[in-house]
This record gives C-alpha cells, sequence and structure tokens, in this order.
C-alpha cells in the first residue's frame, strides 16, 4: 500500500466542467458545466439516457479526457493540466479502470495481466502480492489461463484484479456488468460492494438499474448536465427514475 | 517487458513473420551482392597469362565491379525501403494493443521500449537466418553472372568474416531504424484509442508530406539533368528517376489511393464495401501498394529505360556506318582485295590509362580502338575530324567519360608510361563503344597480336558482292552489313536483358515478397471486421468477394502509380536519348511489363483470398463476442 492518507473527504471532484465535441453546427456539448464531488469510501453510479455524456464525465475525472473548461481534482490533486506523464503515473498508482469489454491483453495470462501495472510501475510485483489480488476476486486458481480460455465474467474479474493490484485510490468502471449474463454480473456485482464495503471508492457508469441500485447513491445525467440524485435507493426506484428521465 | 514482447509475437504471428521474412531476404540479399561485389574488386588473374591477357581479365573484372555496384545498390534500396515500410505497418497495426498498455499504465518510454525491443529480437532472428540464405542467395548471383560471361570463368563468392557484421547491421540496423520513426508516433498513442474503435490516426503528417515532396522534387530535378549529364551519366540519372518517384509516390500514397478509388465502379453490395474499405482504411491501402509501387515502378522504369538505350544503340550505330560488308580477323592488318573501294580496319585493345595527376590521379583500364583516322572517318559518317590524330596523340572515343580535347592522359604499355594529348573527339554515343581512339602504330604490336579486328569495307562501284566476300572469306569471317547490324542489336539487346536480370531478378522477386507481407499483414487484423460484415447478413463468400474486389483495387492503384513512377523514367529516356543521338527513343518491353502486372494481380489476389478464407474459418460470433 503506497497511497498516504490525505485529509480530504472527497475522492474525485468535478468544478464547472465541460467538454465538447466538433465545431459549428454539429457541435455537442457532452458534458456541460458539471460540479460533483465523489465522496471518499463510496460506490457511486453514474446513470443516464445514451449520449447523456456519462462515459465522458467517467473519462474526464479520471484524466483519460481533458476538460474544455473547469477544474477536475483527484484528492488533493489538480490533474486538470497534469502533463501526460504525469496522467501515466497516476494510472498506475492512484487510479484504477473496469471497462465493459474486459481489456486485457490476450497474449498475457490471468496473472501476468494482472502483474503488468505494477511492472509498468517498475515495481518487482511480488507473486503473492498477484496471487492475492487473483484470490480476492476469486480466480486464484486460474492464474496461469490466457483471457480466451475464460469465461466473460472470469475475464472481467481478471480485469478487476488488474485494477486493485496497485491498491488505487479510485476505482473507475464503465458498464463493468455490460457484457456479461446476469449469473456473472451478480458475481462482479458482490465483488465490487465488498470492496466498497472495505472503503473502496468506486465511480460506476451503468445503463442497469439493478447493477446501479447496489451503488451508494446514484447520480442522473442527461444531456451533459447533473439532473438527480439518489441515495440508498432500490432497483424499481432507480429504474422509475431512469425511465422518467428518458420521456 | 521482454515477456511482453515474446507474448505479444506468439500471438500476432502473421505480422511478425512478415516483418521477419522481410528483413531475412533483405539481409541476404545484400550480404550476397556485397560479397560478389568484394570478391570481384579484389579477383587476381590467374597466374601464366600473357600481358595482353592479364589486361583482358582485369578489364573483364572491372566491369563486373560497376555490374554488382549496381545490383548492391538496388538491394539495399530494397532492403530500406522494404524492411522500413513493413516495420512500420506492423506498428500502425497494433495502435489497440498499444493503446491498451498506455490504460493499465504504460508511459509513452513503455511503448517506445517494446517497439524498439521487438525490432531488435526480429532484426536478430531475421539477421540470423539471413545469413545462410545469403549464402545460398551468393550461389545462386554466382551462377547467373558465370553463366552470362559477366565474370572471367572459376569466379566464386569468397566468404569475409567482417560479413558477420555487415549483415548484422544490416538487419538490426534497418529494423530499428523503420521501427523508431514508427514507435515515436505510436507512443502517442492515447490510452482512449483502446476503448474505441482503433483509430487509424492522422496518417499524412507534416513529415510525411515533406519527404514526400522532397522525393518528388528530386524526380523532377533527375528528369531535367537526365539530358544534361552527357552519354554514360545521363544514363545513370535516368535509372534513378523512378527509384526517387516511387518513394515519392508511396509516401502520398495515402493522398492518391483515395482518389483512385473514387475511379472505382460501386457495383452491388459487394463493391460498395470494397470501395468504402478502400477509402476508410487508407493507412492499410496505402501501406499494400507502396511495396508494389516500388516493383512496378522500378521494374518498369529500369527494363523500359534499359531496352530503350539499346535500341537508341541500335539506331546510332546504324547512322554511323557506311559499308557494305563487315569482316572480322584477329590482329592488325588488313589485305589488299580487288573490287574494295576503302577499308576501315579497327582493333579493340585494352589500355591502362591514367588521368588527373597527384591526388586527382586515377587509373582505369580502358577500351582503345586502333584506327586509321582517314579511313574511320569515311567508315563512320558524322565522327567529325580526326585529321590532328597522328604519332603521339590519341583521341576520345564514343564512351570516354574522364577526359576530353586538351586534356592529356597517361597510357602504360610496352613496359612504359607514355604522355599522349588528346586531339580530337567523336560524339559521345548513348551506346558505348572505345574510350580512346589511337593511330595506327603507337601500340606495340605484340599486344595486338591477338585482338578481336573489326574491317568495314566499301564495295567499289560495280564490284560483285559475291566475288569479293568470297575473296574476303580467306581473311577472316565476313557479314553483309545489314546483318551484321542485327546481329549487333541483338547482342546488345541480349546483353542489356541478361545485366538487367542480375540486377533486379532476385530485387523484384525480394520487392513481390513484400507485397505478399503487406496484404497478409494487412488482413491478419480483420478478423472482426469480417465477423462484423457476415453477422449484418453478407455470406462468407460475398465477404471473400468484397476483400479481393479490395485487393484488386489496390493492385491497379498500386500498379497504376507504379507505372506512373515509371513515366518518370520514360520522361528523362526521352530527353536523354534526343539529347545524345539527336532522335528521342522509348522502346518498352510490353510483354514482359504485362507479365508482371498480371502476376502482381495473381499474387495479391491469391494471397488475399487465402488470408481472407482463413480468417474467416471461424463463426462470425465467437469473434463478436468477446474482445480478446
Amino acid at each position: 500500500m503506497t497511497t498516504t492518507p490525505t485529509p480530504t473527504t472527497t475522492a474525485v471532484a468535478l468544478r464547472g466542467v465541460s467538454r465538447g465535441y466538433g465545431r459549428g453546427a454539429t457541435a455537442v456539448r457532452a458534458v456541460d458545466d458539471v460540479d460533483v464531488e465523489f465522496r471518499r469510501g463510496t460506490w457511486t453510479a453514474v446513470m443516464g439516457p445514451s449520449g447523456s455524456g456519462k462515459s465522458t464525465l467517467l473519462h474526464l475525472a479520471a484524466g483519460l479526457e481533458r476538460a474544455d473548461s473547469g477544474r477536475v481534482l483527484l484528492g488533493d490533486t489538480d490533474i486538470t493540466a497534469a502533463s501526460d506523464n504525469e496522467l501515466t503515473a497516476l494510472r498506475r498508482t492512484r487510479i484504477g479502470f473496469v471497462f465493459q469489454s474486459f481489456n486485457l491483453i490476450g497474449s498475457l495470462s490471468a496473472e501476468q495481466n494482472v502483474a503488468l501495472p505494477l511492472r509498468l510501475a517498475r515495481r518487482r510485483p511480488g507473486r503473492a502480492q498477484v496471487r492475492q489480488a487473483l484470490d480476492a476476486v476469486g480466480l486464484g486458481d486460474r492464474a496461469r489461463h490466457r483471457p480466451r480460455e475464460l469465461s466473460g465474467g472470469q475475464q472481467q474479474r481478471v480485469a478487476i484484479a488488474r485494477a486493485m493490484v496497485t491498491a488505487p485510490e479510485v476505482l473507475f468502471a464503465d458498464e463493468p456488468t455490460g457484457a456479461l449474463d446476469s449469473t456473472a454480473a451478480r458475481t462482479v456485482l458482490d465483488l465490487l460492494r465488498a470492496m466498497a464495503d472495505r472503503g473502496q471508492s468506486i465511480v460506476m457508469v451503468t445503463h442497469d438499474p439493478a447493477a446501479a441500485a447496489r451503488a451508494d447513491g446514484v447520480l442522473f445525467l442527461r444531456d451533459g448536465r447533473l439532473v438527480d440524485h439518489l441515495a440508498g435507493a432500490g432497483a424499481r426506484e432507480v429504474a422509475d427514475r431512469l425511465v422518467a428521465l428518458e420521456r | 517487458m521482454l515477456r511482453m514482447s515474446f507474448s505479444g509475437l506468439a500471438e500476432r504471428w502473421q505480422l511478425f513473420v512478415g516483418a521477419t521474412l522481410s528483413v531475412c531476404l533483405g539481409v541476404a540479399l545484400v550480404q550476397s551482392s556485397l560479397l560478389l561485389l568484394i570478391s570481384a574488386a579484389t579477383l587476381d588473374p590467374p597466374a601464366g597469362l600473357s600481358p595482353a591477357e592479364r589486361l583482358h581479365f582485369s578489364d573483364s573484372a572491372e566491369a563486373s565491379v560497376a555490374l554488382l555496384g549496381v545490383t548492391l545498390g538496388f538491394s539495399t534500396f530494397l532492403a530500406v525501403f522494404i524492411i522500413s515500410s513493413t516495420f512500420a505497418f506492423t506498428v500502425a497495426q497494433r495502435r489497440r494493443d498499444l493503446a491498451l498498455l498506455r490504460l493499465v499504465g504504460g508511459g509513452r518510454r513503455h511503448v517506445r521500449r517494446l517497439l524498439v525491443g521487438e525490432a531488435l529480437l526480429l532484426g536478430l532472428i531475421g539477421t540470423a537466418t539471413g545469413v545462410p540464405a545469403g549464402v545460398a542467395v551468393m550461389a545462386l548471383q554466382t551462377r547467373l553472372l558465370v553463366g552470362f560471361g559477366f565474370v572471367p570463368d572459376g569466379f566464386t563468392g569468397q566468404w569475409r568474416g567482417w560479413i558477420l557484421g555487415a549483415s548484422a547491421g544490416v538487419g538490426l540496423g534497418l529494423a530499428l531504424a523503420g521501427v523508431l520513426v514508427a514507435a515515436r508516433r505510436a507512443a502517442r498513442v492515447r490510452p482512449l484509442d483502446a476503448l474505441r474503435e482503433p483509430d487509424a490516426g492522422r496518417v499524412m503528417t507534416a513529415g510525411r508530406w515533406l519527404t514526400g515532396m522532397f522525393f518528388a522534387a528530386g524526380t523532377v530535378a533527375l528528369i531535367i539533368l537526365a539530358p544534361v549529364g552527357g552519354a554514360a551519366g545521363g544514363q545513370a540519372l535516368t535509372m534513378n528517376v523512378s527509384l526517387c518517384a516511387a518513394v515519392a509516390l508511396s509516401l502520398l500514397a495515402p493522398v492518391l489511393v483515395p482518389a483512385v478509388a473514387r475511379l472505382i465502379p460501386a457495383a452491388g453490395v459487394t463493391g460498395m464495401l470494397a470501395r468504402a474499405n478502400l477509402r476508410d482504411e487508407v493507412r492499410r491501402s496505402a501501406a499494400t501498394a507502396a511495396p508494389l509501387i516500388v516493383l512496378i515502378g522500378v521494374v518498369f522504369g529500369q527494363v523500359g529505360a534499359s531496352a530503350s538505350f539499346a535500341a537508341a544503340g541500335v539506331a546510332e550505330q546504324r547512322r554511323g556506318t557506311a559499308a557494305d560488308l563487315v569482316v572480322e580477323t584477329t590482329g592488325p592488318g588488313f589485305p589488299a582485295v580487288a573490287g574494295v573501294a576503302s577499308f576501315s580496319s579497327e582493333t579493340e585493345t585494352p589500355v591502362r590509362i591514367t588521368t588527373g595527376r597527384g591526388d586527382t590521379a586515377d587509373t582505369l583500364i580502358e577500351s582503345a580502338l586502333v584506327v586509321e583516322p582517314a579511313a574511320f572517318e569515311r567508315a563512320h559518317p558524322g565522327s567529325g575530324s580526326l585529321q590532328a590524330l597522328r604519332g603521339n596523340a590519341v583521341a576520345g572515343g564514343p564512351a570516354r567519360e574522364r577526359f576530353s580535347r586538351g586534356d592529356t592522359v597517361t597510357a602504360h604499355f610496352a613496359g612504359t608510361d607514355h604522355t599522349l594529348p588528346v586531339v580530337a573527339e567523336v560524339p559521345a554515343t548513348i551506346g558505348g563503344g572505345a574510350a580512346l581512339l589511337v593511330p595506327v602504330g603507337l601500340l606495340p604490336a605484340e599486344q595486338l597480336a591477338e585482338a578481336p579486328t573489326r574491317t568495314f569495307v566499301t564495295l567499289a562501284p560495280g564490284a560483285d558482292t559475291a566475288r569479293v566476300t568470297a575473296a574476303l572469306s580467306e581473311v577472316g569471317t565476313v557479314t553483309g552489313v545489314d546483318d551484321w547490324l542485327r546481329a549487333d542489336a541483338e547482342a546488345r539487346t541480349s546483353t542489356s536483358d541478361n545485366i538487367m536480370l542480375i540486377v533486379l531478378g532476385l530485387g523484384g522477386l525480394y520487392a513481390l515478397i513484400g507485397v505478399v507481407n503487406a496484404v497478409v499483414i494487412a488482413a491478419a487484423a480483420r478478423g472482426r471486421e469480417f465477423a462484423a460484415a457476415r453477422a449484418t447478413g453478407l455470406t462468407r463468400p460475398q465477404v471473400l468477394r468484397a476483400a479481393l474486389l479490395e485487393s484488386s483495387a489496390v493492385t491497379v492503384i498500386g500498379v497504376f502509380l507504379g507505372a506512373l513512377a515509371a513515366a518518370g523514367t520514360y520522361l528523362a529516356v526521352l530527353a536523354t536519348t534526343s539529347a545524345v543521338t539527336g532522335t528521342a527513343t522509348l522502346d518498352l518491353p510490353w510483354s514482359l511489363m504485362a507479365v508482371l502486372a498480371v502476376g502482381a494481380f495473381l499474387v495479391t489476389g491469391l494471397t488475399s483470398l487465402l488470408t481472407s478464407w482463413s480468417a474467416t474459418r471461424a463463426a462470425p460470433v465467437s469473434l463478436l463476442g468477446a474482445r480478446e
């Protein structure tokens, strides 16, 4: 564990952040003057209709895209104007990613995929550390399998192990259950719930009300603006709110 | 990181086999040409030769050094071009892999190090296999050289220890150079690209534009300079036009390919798909077309130029010969025969000539023609006045390059040096010939005893051709001037064909393999794309047809742009032949060019069918389901 505790209670904060694409008549404001704080140790789901800007919001918060205006803070660090090298270092140490398409490197075994962020950070990956990360997602016995030899749910769990091996401050998840069947999805959500209960900050974009209902809070986005917020709601309530937004 | 390199190799084997093969064959070709060149340059005449025979031997060795020098230059050009473009393409094809590495925390340094590590590994494998392959290529090239008589009998390519270092430099150096430029660009890939459809990125960078325009300007400069370069210089410049133009066009291909693609009819759904793919995947289309542009441009350009210069030489010879019969004998001297009005006896012999003085002194073996000046003028109209050519004076021959009228040269014969003024010169010719005209009596008789002599005979008015021919047959081989000119033309053409085969044969094969490589590498990454097309409702044959159509279109574009590059050479040929001989000459070997173009279609078509067939073997769903 290399993270140093910071006094703030905010894991990630966006202050007046906007991000647009295109020019002239085809210009779109994907994220429009958004202010939001993701609290440390909580699991926040971001929902919204297609094209509401939720993926862009996640990419901005994770430093994968640059804001046109506003500021992005990771803990105490202002990453708005961070250089490519600084962002790379952040990805290695303080941020973890999980995506809908699992994005494992097909030629590497599960173990090697998990060890990769440590190797890139020039830390000698301890066998035990890697094994522990895989055990935590219930795949300790699949360490030597290649991604294509694993089911979709198993691949996603390897991806979570890879994201968590560096003990990141924030885990960003973009539709982590989007490509999974309901049983595999439930396993992954259980895993995320358990991590959040142990104090892991998680920001997750999802379409699925059942997935969002497992989070501590749900943010609703429409046309690039934050329009609603729910805490401790059930799947039915989340779904109703989403339907209302799409109307 | 090296582990990742290794496993990356296993995963994308087509890319890496292609890259390794390009290094292996490039190393083999350059190594063989270099060893043969060194062997020819250091060739010692066998013991027991007379001085005249030694001169002949050295003369033929010098000619083979020149030929092998051109072969080496051409092999090196191809190796540089094909290896660097193959490596750059493999990097471009892996954009998504590299973005993924960036996403999990890989810095730009890591991407660069990974790619350079791979290049080193592939360069090493390519070199290790290329060195023994080079030995085989050398055996083949030696057989060609000996078979066509370009080297003395018994010539063998000799192995040198240091060649291992040179070959490693070629293999590793070119692989690294190819990857370094591409890696700098690849390292700038954005991590987010891993989440999207792999974006081709901007293909036409400022650097690419600049280099492309630089080579285009070079092409224009060469075309302008060629006619000014004189007979020999002009021919050398002309040969380089298509090389330069092919590089320019392949650099500018990303702009040109979509423009030409618009001309292809979009008939039916497969036609529409193929056309859309061509325009969308500019990098892939351009990378497949590039080796084809070079192959077609260089081969069309070289064989066209060579055939045209041979034809110009033949026409020139015809204009410059006024005689009825040609008699071939050995040694000087020609008897008086009844019915002969005049004759010009010309004995050809090699002479060691030094031009320049001190540091700039340069000694070469040149071909000298012993002539009777007045007779020579009569037999060769347009050769100008040779009145001053007598005693210790010499004249510049049609193939002189190193001196002209007013200079003095030092000739070595009869055991000493002779300083001789150059008092006259005949017009330079495209077809070459002697560098020096020497008056009868200057060279010692024993040097000329075994030298071939050609006598141009003009019959007296009313003389009986048959009778004179019969009388001259006692002296040597008699041929009617028309037959002699025809045989001379055939000999020139055959020599120029053989030279082209040696210079271009293996290199052309290498470039063709480069084309196959590009097609295979392009198809290797298309499994998902094909699967998506099939899931949309296209049948497998339709997908194969679209892929075939696309590759045929790229081939059309490649052949078209290659021919355009060759056209640059043809322009220079027309200008040069017009400047040197007064008549613009262009003579193209159409059948050879047609065979090459059809062969290119067959090879790319077959390769594309095979690769897309194998890429569509799995059920589409299995490829679309999971990304990995």
